[in-house]
């Protein structure tokens, strides 16, 4: 036998030094491509339990597709490759399979020349309460309502909306400067949300004698949850040629979004009698033939609408440091769905459907400049015209009374100018003036309008702003801005009481009549969109990096908004503060920390006509802590930290205006309106292991302790009650607990 | 056999002699460009070990030499002459001609620039000029990552945590419990705004918060028969989409929310003790088997208003019969 051995030099030992010739190169493109190739191939599958049953986690999994199991069974997959001899990538990467969040996205093409991409994702959200009821055929546009015996002996219903999107698109390049690019989106949408209606009778708005007093002269009425049923697709188109020269860049573009629902009406019937407003049933009498008609009419759902938009975006270089850019776009938008698919009685004779009609304008021009180092400049306008072409017609016909639809359409121009100069000491500042008006044009004298005192054709904003940055060292940098801004308008109109006639301006020199007094009454009320507004803002941050480990931001922001109007009642003013501090800090090459905490507040104060003031107030703190390390080569660990606790008050007063009976119910010691809370404490806990060089473990421990405990469904107790006893109800105090394991292999 | 033997006792001889001059090899080796076109000006001092690895853009799009529009490590840093070959006398290495992160970063407008050079023909930067996060001098590498094939800001799932450095407000609002799925992951700020700039207010992706909305909820946008004004005018009158304690991310819990414009429905002011509950309040019971269902708790209880004007987005309801749908919207 000869053996390699009786030569002196093993094989391996030749290999070992042919390896040794050939290392250094070997090993060097090795490491580079190693670090520099993007070409990667894994699959992650494992599960994952989750604590409870739904009603215990709703919060926590009203989306990430936890609700409904215990158990789950995780997928992810990623294929990434790159040919670099064409630049070609091929995408396919998957996320979240075993769950009703799935994704799946791809990309396919030689970078530079032409792609196509493409994404399918779902996505459920169910409502995090679960409502016990009587209602038959959720889902559907036929619902049966019978009373139950009692309150939560009802069917749980499971609410929630369901979504599948597919994308697909495309680009290509014609030569070094043109390109086209086409996406086409379509997504279903499935399933229900709360919904409902209710009616008193008498009522002004229904006819006598369907909707009469009761013979003692006082009323009744019935409230029902009546879920709305989701069945629609959206398609979006959109499709972009971009030019691109040395200076100038301009893009011609198509954009279509179309909406079609599966139901144009939902209608109800009811079995038997319902509850009056003590929940015990109607007697003496029953429910009455005329409201149950009333509450069985059929209501609309959103119908079909399509819009079309065509766009020209540019911008233009004038030099290097002065720059232009502009878009112009038309959009035809329309709704012309069928009356009759919908079963409603009587519309306007000869008119079969709205013919709505909404064509608008726009225009945008933007320019900015640094003619010389120190000091920048820039302006920017954009004039939007909404113009509203539906036809007018009679579509309130109240005995001898008739209405007709109105029309919303509004020029809105906005502009912005400003000015930065660099001074010396490394400040920086900034002031600019601000613009805004809104044009709603003439209000059609034919509509009525409900529940307001006055309109306003135009409102004017006109306001400006400072900025200033001082980098104060090395290591710290100080920013600051302020926004003024006051709103006026033109001169307030009165709706015409009685049959519309319009509006007329409520001023001095106006006429008034009997029924028309030009004045406003003290509790007269007006949309805030259209009073006077004052407003101020501060935004103060500073950022401080004592050391290459450690940075600390300090943020704060105070704005407030004061509303007026010729009246004592509506929204008085917002206002919000927010102070707050984030650390990072690098404990070492390979761990990471970093915490914030952010303190707001949010006011909301608003008078009522019958005496009541709301003075409402929103605090918040939240704060959160994460860490991320590598223990090895081998173990990566990391956690996070969220702690939230936002607290709603509902002050409440009264003022000289309240009723008596109001003012008495006020001194009684009853509940008002208690705070509304709510507190989470979320910890996650995770750290993976390399079992092999090509294979990962992941563990993921996530707890979560939620509180809501508000007012709306139910007090103390007391749940609120539909009259067919109908309840809402959610679990104040949530806690569940989520593991999860995850086996990734990477493919050589 | 015998010959196959030879040829690697020759070869490991070889090796041996050459191990030597390993040192040497690699030095050489590390002229060669690595990963982009013209690089080894860079990487014959600049690697993996850096504070700010380097390598790691060959596994980006920046790294796809093949497109000839990508970039070598200058396109972006400049020539940087100075720094690359230290003048004599100086103490120091001067910095790169465009750096883009630690204490002696380049300005913004300089650092853009160079980005800008490529990007500026994208059409979604078309209105970066003049932008607010231009004119306060955001750049780009603020919240992107160039040298690393996992850039946080264009993952959905890390995205809002790039935002929320400096939109803290907005970071104490999306976990609350009425919330777009953005803790989630399932959504990213970037499917409402357009950071490098847009026509539309708040860097919005369309033209309007609006049309922005109705990409996902076109079902809102109508026109209707029965139209309700400032939902057309913009969502954002009474919805806060980046989270709320009131359901549907409304910014206040109706009818507080209607009350800012409406003042309707007489003396009744609020009572949470629960509509069907027999009222314990002795005085004058505002609540009764016969009382009108325009009470105190069926304005402030449940859906508050809209129990009974059940869709304020407006109706399409064309019925001129009473009770007509204008005011009950439905």
């Amino acid at each position: 036998m000869t053996s390699s051995r009786q030569h002196g030099w093993s094989s391996t030992f030749c290999a070992g030094a042919l390896l040794a010739f050939l290392a250094p190169a070997w090993a060097e493109d090795d490491a580079v491509a190693r670090l520099a190739k993007p070409d990667t191939a894994s699959v992650s599958a494992g599960g994952a339990g989750i604590s409870g049953d739904p009603k215990d986690r709703s919060l926590f999994t009203q989306y990430n597709g936890l609700h409904k199991d215990d158990a789950y069974f995780l997928l992810d997959f990623d294929y990434i490759v790159r040919d670099d001899a064409t630049g070609t990538w091929t995408i396919v990467q998957g996320r979240d399979l075993g769950l009703d969040t799935r994704e799946v996205r791809f990309l396919y093409g030689p970078q530079g020349k032409w792609q196509v991409h493409g994404e399918y994702w779902e996505l459920t959200r169910y409502y995090p309460r679960t409502v016990d009821t009587s209602v038959q055929g959720i889902g559907t546009t036929n619902l049966a309502v019978s009373l139950l015996p009692a309150p939560g002996t009802g069917q749980d219903a499971d609410l929630k909306t369901n979504r599948k999107r597919l994308n697909v698109g495309g680009e290509t390049w014609f030569g070094k400067n043109l390109m086209l690019a086409a996406t086409f989106t379509t997504e279903d949408k499935d399933g229900a949300r709360l919904w409902g209606r209710g009616f008193t009778c008498p009522s002004g708005a229904a006819p006598t004698p369907v909707c009469t007093a009761l013979a003692t002269g006082a009323n009744q009425w019935a409230l029902l949850m009546l879920p709305e049923p989701i069945g629609s697709n959206t398609k979006q188109v959109e499709v972009k040629l971009n030019w691109s020269g040395e200076r100038f860049n301009l893009v011609g573009g198509y954009y279509g979004s179309f909406y079609n629902n599966d139901y144009a009406s939902l209608t109800d019937t009811i079995t038997g009698n319902l509850n009056n407003g003590l929940g015990v049933p109607m007697s003496s009498p029953a429910l009455t033939p005329g409201l149950r008609g009333i509450l069985q009419l059929p209501m609309a759902l959103p119908p079909d609408n399509q819009a079309h938009q065509f766009n020209l975006d540019g911008s233009y270089a004038f030099t290097t440091t002065t720059h232009a850019n502009f878009k112009y776009a038309y959009t035809h938008a329309t709704q012309t769905q069928s009356f009759s698919q919908g079963g409603f009685d009587s519309p306007p004779p000869g008119r079969g459907d709205l013919g709505g009609r909404v064509d608008t304008n726009l225009v945008q021009a933007a320019i900015n400049s640094r003619p010389w180092s120190r000091l920048a400049l820039l302006a920017n306008v954009r004039w939007e015209d909404r113009k509203d072409k539906t036809p007018i017609d009679l579509y309130n016909i109240e005995g001898t009374t008739t209405w007709t639809n109105g029309h919303y359409s509004n020029e809105k121009l906005t502009g912005k100018a400003e000015a930065t100069y660099s001074f010396p000491y490394g400040i920086r500042g900034s002031a600019g003036l601000d613009y805004e008006s809104v044009d709603r044009g003439q209000f059609v004298p034919t509509d009525q309008v409900a529940g307001l005192s006055g309109l306003r054709q135009k409102t004017y904003d006109r306001g400006w702003h400072l900025a200033a940055t001082k980098t104060m060292a090395d290591d710290v940098t100080g920013m600051i801005t302020y926004v003024h801004a006051d709103r006026k308008g033109s001169s307030w109109l009165k709706p015409a009481s009685g049959t519309a006639t319009g509006v007329f301006p409520a001023d001095p020199d106006c006429t008034s009549n009997a029924t028309n007094p030009c004045i406003f009454s003290r509790t007269a009320i007006f949309p805030y969109v259209m009073e006077d507004r004052r407003r101020d803002k501060v935004r103060a941050l500073v950022d401080w990096s004592p050391i290459e480990k450690l940075s600390v931001q300090l943020s704060g922001d105070y704005g407030k908004d004061n509303y007026s109007g010729p009246t004592e009642k509506g929204l008085d003013h917002t206002r919000l503060e927010l102070y707050g501090i984030d650390v990072s800090y690098r404990v070492n090459d390979t761990t990471r920390l970093s915490a914030y905490y952010t303190y707001s507040e949010q006011t909301l104060k608003v008078a009522h006509s019958t005496g009541y003031i709301a003075d409402l107030k929103d605090r918040n703190d939240t704060a959160g802590l994460g860490i991320a390390g590598v223990l090895n080569p081998r173990i990566r660990w990391g956690g996070d930290l969220l702690w939230i606790k936002d607290n709603n008050q509902y002050n409440t007063s009264l003022d000289s205006g309240a009723s008596a009976q109001n003012l008495a119910y006020f001194n009684s010691g009853l509940p008002f309106i208690p705070d509304a809370t709510f507190r989470d404490f979320r910890i996650k806990l995770y750290g993976s292991y390399a079992v092999q060089r090509n294979g990962d473990i992941k563990l993921e421990v996530v707890h979560d302790r939620t509180k809501l405990d508000e007012w709306q469904w139910g007090y103390n107790g007391v749940p609120f009650l539909y009259s067919d006893n109908t309840t809402v109800n959610l679990k104040p105090d949530q806690s569940v607990t989520f593991v999860s394991v995850l086996y990734t292999y990477r493919f050589k | 056999m015998k010959s196959i033997r030879r040829i690697l006792r020759i070869l490991a001889a070889a090796g041996f002699v050459l191990l030597g001059c390993a040192g040497q090899v690699s030095a050489e080796e590390a002229h060669k460009d690595l990963v982009l076109r013209g690089d080894a000006k860079c990487t014959r001092c600049h690697d993996e070990g850096d504070d700010y690895p380097v390598l790691a853009i060959g596994k980006t799009r920046h790294g796809t030499v093949a497109d000839g529009r990508t970039p070598s490590c200058t396109s972006c840093h400049g020539e940087s002459e100075s720094h690359v070959s230290k003048p004599e006398g100086v103490t120091e290495r001067p910095r790169p001609d465009v750096l883009f992160r630690g204490k002696n970063r380049s300005t913004a407008a300089a650092q853009n620039g160079q980005c800008l050079a490529c990007h500026q023909a994208d059409a979604k930067r078309t209105h970066w000029e003049a932008s607010i996060h231009q004119a306060r001098d955001v750049a780009c590498t603020n919240c992107h990552q160039v040298h690393t094939a996992h850039d946080a800001v264009r993952d959905r799932s890390t995205q809002p945590d790039v935002c929320f450095a400096c939109h803290k407000e907005q970071r104490t609002q999306v976990n609350k419990p009425s919330h777009h799925p953005i803790p989630e992951g399932k959504m990213a700020c970037s499917d409402c705004h357009n950071p490098h700039g847009s026509t539309g207010p708040k860097l919005m992706k369309r033209d309007s918060v609006n049309d922005t909305c109705y990409t996902c909820h076109m079902e809102k946008r109508g026109p209707y028969v029965h139209t309700h004004e400032p939902v057309s005018e913009d969502c954002g009158n009474c919805h806060n989409p980046h989270g709320t304690t009131a359901e549907n991310m409304l910014k206040a819990r109706p009818p507080f929310l209607c009350h800012q414009c409406h003042t309707p429905h007489g003396a009744q002011v609020a009572q949470v003790v629960g509509q069907g509950q027999a009222q314990p309040f002795a005085g004058s019971p505002l609540l009764s088997g016969t009382t009108s269902g325009k009470s105190g708790i069926n304005y402030f209880m449940a859906r508050g208003c809209t129990n009974c004007h059940t869709e304020v987005h407006g109706t399409n309801n064309p019925s001129t019969t009473n009770p007509t749908p204008q005011f009950n919207f439905r």
